[in-house]
């Protein structure tokens, strides 16, 4: 096969990895604190991209069509409307059910979700269609025999990459992240020392929920097109993720998202079966790698107290 | 038995005499759970064997080691608090109940017999323990108070007719009122079964003297005395592992 | 000797007033159901679910319920075949309009794989979100059964076997995880079925496939039915047959619920460890659920997709999966008799309000999460197990 197609799939793959990657750091940083997952995070993506994309068109409507400036707001106002949301989901939807069993707030996240999309494709203009997204990033190009790389996505690629280093270093090395390592450790001490329990999980759950606002508008610069239920794979794939990374790692969340990744694109460039069936491909090895190492490939098997 | 970098025991001899009351105490950390776990099948051990009734049991499933005749209780009470207390009874009779799909949904006057039958055992079995218990089979689990839920979960382990009881810190959680009836009742049903062998892992030392007629004693997963209360209490290694080496 | 008698006396007053009770209650439920599923009223479908929510919130209030309760469980074999016959006199009242035929069907049909689910994860706590890719699994297979002639009642067996079989290539994952896990292994499963059975041309792609009408011993089912000078609409034939599978359902899970069995399954849900230490297999208890469940969503499947006379994928995405976890949530997790009421409200109350029709999904998401939130019980909270009428004092 030709170099520059290879290029190609493995750019794509990257691109594909830094998305879930994304996705797959709010589900560790939420299992991380509150031993919760939040099922309908993937819709919590979605939902940021179609943010961005009503404010792009807001914009527009403004006269303000300086595509610079545009996507600095598009990512803030996906953001930060994200970040509401998901303190919102952790104060009323998740913190309430924490002493009923897991199984209740499994319930609540998934139809969170479901929520999500329907409310999108009912309520947003011609929803349920898939809807293009504006290309805002510079447009320049560098043709290497027959891979092309592309200076936007490039940006993407590399913006993908620092927000996730910046979530990394809050968790790593300011007072907050130390709080929310106190608290994904030990919540008992942690609100004995004098954390505040609640303050922390907000928090927690706004920096992921912000980060996969901010994954959408990734998403929708990247493939030029965003749709109502692009949530469900994204949630799916990001949670095993997650899962295979180890749930409570930054790091293994990195690692699960390339990985996935990797193996989606090997599986489309390798079987010679239509690209269709990269879904179904894709879903398979999920089900797989959760049977084969169903607590993840990095950190140490929970334990439990007989 | 090590788990990860910890080793929770280590070349532990254990002898067990038929019909014996066995003591098993130690500082906390000092592997008396792990040991029961180990026994039981929970854990699989690194090294060493496990010999119950002439038959090596080393590392069999949970399932196997209870079906060879061990019954055990929990640490940390592990009652199915949704159901009645006849329900856990059966669940932990239930390797003598006919599991059968068939059976249970076809002959369903079958069923009732078996049903009624044991009832009425269970309902002896309680109330040799205690007799106001026996009148509330039908209650939910979760409105009994602590020493009742622990008289249950005693009968648990008792309902299937075990060889071997072991029973994981009974008074754990009790007052010294509440203790004291406890074991009253457990010497009750000791007087009813003279083979059942146990083992009793305490930390209420009252217990141990009155109950047992032998102990061991564990620290750091190792046996460092072996012999009746009285001897034992006054080993100076013992006292050396509870309270730390004297100074002066 | 007169005490005696006159104990009896009573006990058999208090017997007849409870056989009373309980066919009078019957005949009241089954009067709603017929004014509901026949009329196109708005405001009566309205006052109809306001008669049926005061009735909800009062009835547990009044200290008769208790004796109520009694009545039923004493006369328990009496008020199950009322019930049936209620509804069959439902199905007749209704006999010459299909639509609300249609929908006493569905009803039905959608009650025997939400009693799967029950069986799963109310008893033995296996988590399944696939449980439409196993109804889809019943529907393909009595398509593909039927182009080929074979008859239909085994067609619709094998519904049942091939789910079942199909949900034990999900058997390792399942054992192996826990909680989350096994959920994302379940909605994994589910989506990448529709999505396979979307992209494969050989059982019809995205087009989806046609099936004939049931043919059962020569007796069409896609005949009208005369009976003396009236017509009958085909869809009794499909009411008599889906009541008959409904029954047959709930009769089963509520015997397995009430065994051994069905303890063996609580065991394995509340406490996997302790069912261990007793000697209780966890694998074939969960295998066995599981599979149960899975059978009940295919044979159910099969016979939907009869009665519709074609299916597509998109008939059995993870949203249909959704609704039918949001029914037994609804009804009450663990109790098969609150998914009656759930399945009401949700197939049928979106069809009589039309104008919710396109925003039922958006309303069931609401639905549970309220549901969960605030009263997680559901509808119908599962109560403590009596294994035969009369023994829980």
């Amino acid at each position: 096969m030709d170099a520059g197609v290879l290029a190609q799939y493995a750019f794509n793959g990257l691109m594909l990895g830094v998305i879930y990657a994304m996705v797959a750091v709010g589900f560790t940083l939420f299992f991380g604190v509150l031993d919760v997952i939040q099922f309908g995070h993937g819709d919590v993506v979605m939902a940021g991209a179609f943010v961005g994309l009503a404010t792009y068109l807001g914009l527009g409507a403004l006269g303000i069509a300086v595509p610079a400036f545009a996507v600095i707001v598009v990512a803030c106002a996906a953001g930060f409307t994200m970040a509401l949301a998901g303190a919102f989901i952790a104060r009323y939807l998740v913190l309430p059910l924490r002493t009923a069993p897991a199984f209740n707030t499994l319930l609540v996240t998934l139809m969170l979700g479901s929520v999500l999309r329907e409310l999108v494709r009912l309520f947003y203009p011609n929803g349920s269609n898939p809807q293009p997204f504006p290309r805002l990033l510079p447009a320049a190009a560098i043709n290497l025999g027959n891979f092309t790389l592309r200076l936007d996505s490039t940006i993407l690629l590399v913006t993908g990459l620092v927000t996730i280093f910046v979530v990394n270093l809050i968790v790593r090395r300011t007072r907050l992240g130390l709080a929310i390592r106190a608290v994904a450790q030990d919540s008992e001490t942690a609100r004995v020392v004098g954390i505040d329990f609640e303050r922390v999980v907000l928090v927690t759950f706004a920096i992921g929920s912000a980060l996969a606002g901010i994954a959408g508008i990734v998403y929708g610069l990247y493939y030029n097109e965003v749709n109502f239920d692009i949530g469900l794979l994204l949630g799916v794939i990001g949670f095993s993720a997650a899962v295979v990374g180890g749930l409570g790692s930054i790091y293994g969340a990195i690692l699960g998202g390339f990985l996935f990744a990797a193996l989606q694109t090997i599986g489309s460039v390798a079987l010679p079966v239509s690209s269709a069936y990269n879904n179904v491909f894709a879903f398979a090895i999920v089900i797989m790698l959760i049977t084969w190492k169903p607590t993840g490939l990095i950190a140490e098997p929970a334990s439990e107290r007989v | 038995m090590t788990f990860g970098g910890l080793t929770a025991l280590d070349a532990l001899d254990l002898d067990v005499a038929g019909g014996e009351i066995l003591g098993l105490i130690g500082p906390n950390g000092s592997g008396k759970t792990t040991f029961f776990n180990v026994l039981t099948g929970l854990y699989r051990p690194r090294a060493g064997r496990v010999e119950f009734a002439g038959r090596d049991i080393t590392g069999l499933a949970a399932q196997k080691v209870f079906r060879a005749g061990i019954a055990r209780t929990f640490q940390r009470s592990r009652l199915c608090l949704p159901l009645t207390v006849f329900d856990n009874l059966m669940i932990g009779n239930h390797v003598r109940l006919q599991r059968h799909l068939a059976f249970n949904v076809l002959r369903r006057g079958a069923l009732r017999r078996e049903f009624d039958a044991n009832v009425e055992a269970s309902r002896a079995l309680v109330a040799t323990f205690n007799r106001r218990l026996a009148t509330r089979l039908f209650d939910a689990a979760s409105a009994l108070d602590m020493i009742d839920r622990r008289r249950v979960e005693i009968c648990r382990a008792l309902v299937s007719a075990p060889r071997l009881l072991l029973l994981d810190e009974p008074s754990a959680g009790m007052t010294h009122g509440e203790t004291r009836e406890l074991m009253d009742d457990l010497l009750q049903v000791r007087a009813a079964r003279a083979e059942l062998t146990i083992v009793i892992i305490e930390h209420e030392m009252n217990v141990i003297e009155r109950m047992t007629e032998r102990c061991v004693v564990l620290n750091y997963g190792e046996k460092i005395a072996e012999g009746p209360f009285h001897a034992v209490a006054a080993d100076p290694r013992v006292q050396e592992a509870y309270f730390g080496q004297a100074t002066a | 000797m007169r005490r005696v008698a006159a104990t009896d006396r009573r006990a058999r007053s208090v017997s007849a007033s409870g056989l009373v009770a309980v066919v009078v209650g019957i005949a009241a439920c089954g009067a709603w159901l017929w004014a509901f599923l026949a009329t196109d009223r708005v405001w009566l479908v309205a006052a109809l679910l306001v008669v049926a929510a005061i009735a909800f919130v009062l009835v547990p209030r009044v200290d008769a319920v208790g004796a109520y309760r009694d009545a039923f469980a004493r006369h328990r074999r009496v008020a199950v075949a009322l019930s049936a016959l209620a509804v069959l006199g439902v199905g007749v009242a209704l006999y010459d309009q299909p639509y609300p035929l249609l929908m006493l069907c569905t009803v039905l049909l959608f009650i025997v794989p939400c009693i799967g689910l029950t069986i799963q994860t109310g008893y033995a706590g296996i988590v399944n979100f696939a449980g439409a890719a196993f109804f889809g699994t019943g529907a393909y297979t009595a398509a593909v059964l039927a182009s080929r002639h074979v008859p239909h009642l085994a067609g619709i067996v094998a519904g049942g076997v091939v789910a079942a079989l199909v949900g034990s290539l999900l058997i390792l994952p399942m054992l192996r995880t826990r909680g989350y896990y096994a959920a994302l292994v379940t909605i994994a499963f589910g989506i990448l079925f529709s999505t396979f059975l979307e992209v494969n041309n050989a059982l019809g792609g995205p087009q989806g496939l046609k099936l004939p009408g049931i043919d059962l011993v020569g007796w069409k089912f896609n005949r009208d039915v005369a009976v003396g000078g009236e017509r009958a609409s085909f869809y009794v034939n499909y009411v008599v047959l889906s009541l008959a599978l409904a029954l047959a359902a709930f009769v089963f899970a509520r015997r397995v619920e009430r065994s051994w069995v069905g303890l063996a399954f609580d065991a394995v849900r509340l406490d996997e460890t302790a069912a261990a230490a007793f000697g209780i297999d966890i694998a074939r208890a969960k295998i066995l659920a599981f599979t149960l469940g899975n059978f009940l969503c295919g044979i159910a499947g099969a016979v939907y997709s009869m009665m519709q006379g074609f299916i597509a994928p998109n008939n059995f995405t993870f949203g249909e999966s959704l609704i039918l976890v949001s029914i037994v949530i609804l009804g009450g997790l663990g109790n098969p008799l609150g998914l009656v009421p759930a399945a009401l409200v949700i197939v049928v109350v979106p069809q009589k309000l039309q104008f919710i029709q396109e925003y039922r999904f958006l309303l069931y998401g609401v639905l549970v999460i309220l549901v969960v939130l605030f009263r997680p019980e559901g509808l119908l909270p599962r109560r403590a197990r009596e294994y035969f009428a009369g023994t829980l004092r």
